[in-house]
């Protein structure tokens, strides 16, 4: 009996340790990735932002310098935070509201729903770069699509990626319009909406509104949140607009943070400096991130039962 | 009649959805006269196809769009291969310290790209030499390229059921054998949505392009682009000939694989 049951432990530990010693062999990229690609390199960026490095000598340890610097004596960092977190303000509301609205026209029973859905999610496939460069011809001056518009509405022309005060509502445009893979997950959230609430809800002779309001509304915040969330997190990272386009101009008015970082580490080469400004950013976006999820639970609606 | 409304509504926004587009493909088939004429017209009097062959005689769209390829290709390959490898193992083997390296690579989802962009471009520059070059842009991908297509992955399994799994342990085969012939045929859509997250990021991508690559014969399509709009500021039928040259092949896969990007998509939204 007892040595039946030994044998048994042996055969199963011998399993174990087999099947561990594939799965550690399977996860050696992961491994790798989580090291080198992930936590060493968070560790170096505050350990470099302690430093004055510019990539020539060794690096010195300054302490704090960095960061006293970036906040007293930086000229741009204040301009910066305004720049990007206005960018992301609008653009997150802009594209919240955009593809929610959209999704809610595509969920009605249409004819042709694949192909307005791939209308909608087009602008998300093509190169941000192209996007970019396209719109700024929409853009233009003088001859522009849209000062063509305001012309003929009487009004006067605008300069709008050119202006200090237009360059940033005039760049979250863009990024609402390429809010397709939202309106993708939107639709599908809808349509996990069950039907006889609706139903339900019709024949106690609830109108739209309410049923939008009492019935979509709660049952979609788990994927608002989600939405929200990666939208923000994306949208505060915000940097190709300004390195293909404005280059932070006019004025400061476009230098995103992620931006300030780039022309601080890779065209003045101030890399101790640079990872200071990263530490800043990544404190930001950590503090919207930790505020989205304390505030979740608020407005989040659980179904019951639904849970694995 | 609701109905009616409602489609009349789609109709619309798709067409200021799609007009932007529209409007600079049809800039790319126009004389400089014609794109300043006032009032502008919707569609242009001859469709000067031939801006496409001068543009392409400036804007070096073909080496550009191989030098993409050239990133592109290996990493959809090995960021696919080793997601599924991690994935698989995450999902259904037993290991010690699992919990703790499922929280760390969890964590790491959070972790903004952006943050470790200096340390990294130190280490593949400074420490592995590999300036004005590719790899510091495909190798990241040999290693799952990300926590959030492992994470995919992992989902994905979960939801096969391991019975097929056990009945294959029966008939002896081992790990590797029931990942390859198993788990992989049955996870092939998450597997196809992977590379094409991984394509969408590069294809994105110009930041870390800028960083990595200087010299002007490795360009990829978003250097190229970008660079050659600083050259011509003012010839817009050019500029926007290569703006749309840039366009195609993103919208050529997006019609191959579309089925997969929606799945895709959804998925993610839905398992997170």
């Amino acid at each position: 009996m007892e040595t039946n049951n030994t044998l048994q432990r042996r055969r199963r530990s011998r399993a174990y340790s087999s099947e561990a010693r594939v799965a550690y062999i399977c996860l050696i990229p992961a491994f790798i990735g989580l090291f080198f690609l992930t936590y060493l390199p968070l560790v170096g960026v505050l350990g470099i932002s302690l430093t004055s490095w510019t990539g020539l000598k060794s690096p010195e340890f300054v302490g704090l310098d960095n960061y006293i610097k970036l906040f007293t004596s930086d000229p741009y960092i204040k301009d910066s935070i305004v720049a990007t977190v206005y960018f992301a303000v609008l653009s997150v509301i802009g594209s919240m509201l955009y593809s929610l609205f959209i999704a809610m026209l595509l969920n009605r029973k249409i004819p042709a729903r694949g192909f307005f859905r791939a209308v909608f999610y087009v602008p998300y496939v093509l190169p941000a770069v192209a996007i970019y460069v396209g719109w700024s011809w929409l853009y233009e001056g003088n001859f522009g699509f849209f000062n063509y518009i305001l012309s003929e509405l009487g009004m006067k022309k605008i300069l709008f990626i050119a202006d200090s005060s237009y360059v940033v509502p005039s760049l979250s445009l863009i990024s609402v319009w390429l809010a397709g893979n939202l309106i993708v997950i939107f639709l599908a959230g809808l349509q996990n909406v069950p039907g006889v609430y609706h139903e339900a809800a019709e024949m106690d002779g609830a109108n739209g509104w309410q049923r939008f309001r009492h019935i979509t509304l709660p049952c979609m915040t788990p994927i608002i949140f989600y939405n929200l969330l990666m939208s923000l997190i994306a949208n505060l990272q915000v940097v190709t607009p300004a390195l293909a386009l404005t280059n932070g101009g006019p004025g400061n008015s476009s230098r995103f943070l992620t931006y300030l970082m780039y022309d601080q580490a890779f065209v003045n080469y101030k890399l101790g400096y640079a990872c200071a400004t990263t530490v800043i950013i990544f404190a930001i976006l950590a503090s919207f991130t930790v505020v989205l999820f304390k505030t979740s639970n608020l407005w989040i609606h659980n179904e019951g039962g639904d849970e694995k | 009649m609701m109905n009616i409304l409602t489609l009349v509504a789609v109709i619309v926004f798709a067409m200021l959805a799609i007009f932007p587009i529209w409007w600079i493909f049809r800039t790319s088939l126009m004389t400089s006269a014609e794109i300043y004429r006032y009032p502008p017209a919707l569609l242009p009097s001859n469709w000067l196809f031939s801006n496409y062959e001068k543009t392409l005689q400036v804007f070096k769209f073909w080496k550009y769009l191989w030098n993409t390829m050239l990133i592109i290709v290996p990493a959809c390959l090995a960021g696919t291969f080793t997601a599924t490898i991690c994935g698989y193992a995450f999902a259904r083997l037993r290991f010690r310290g699992k919990n703790l390296i499922w929280t760390l690579c969890v964590g790491s989802m959070l972790l903004p790209a952006m943050v470790t962009l200096i340390p990294l471009y130190i280490g593949w520059t400074r420490g592995l030499g590999l300036s004005d070059s590719y790899w510091p842009l495909i190798l990241p991908y040999f290693c799952g390229g990300g926590a959030f297509n492992i994470f995919l992955i992992r989902q994905f399994i979960m939801s096969i059921p391991r019975e097929l799994d056990q009945a294959a342990t029966i008939d002896g085969a081992g790990y590797f054998r029931i990942l390859f012939s198993i788990i992989m045929p049955a996870i092939r859509p998450a597997m196809i949505v992977v590379a094409l997250f991984i394509f969408i990021g590069l294809w994105n991508d110009l930041l870390q392009q800028m960083i990595y690559i200087n010299s002007s014969d490795k360009y990829t399509i978003a250097l190229g682009l970008t660079n050659f709009r600083g050259q011509l500021k003012s010839d817009w039928s050019m500029t926007m000939a290569a703006t749309c040259l840039s366009f195609t092949p993103g919208v050529l896969f997006y019609l191959i694989g579309q089925r997969y990007f929606v799945e895709g998509i959804t998925l993610t939204g839905m398992k997170s």
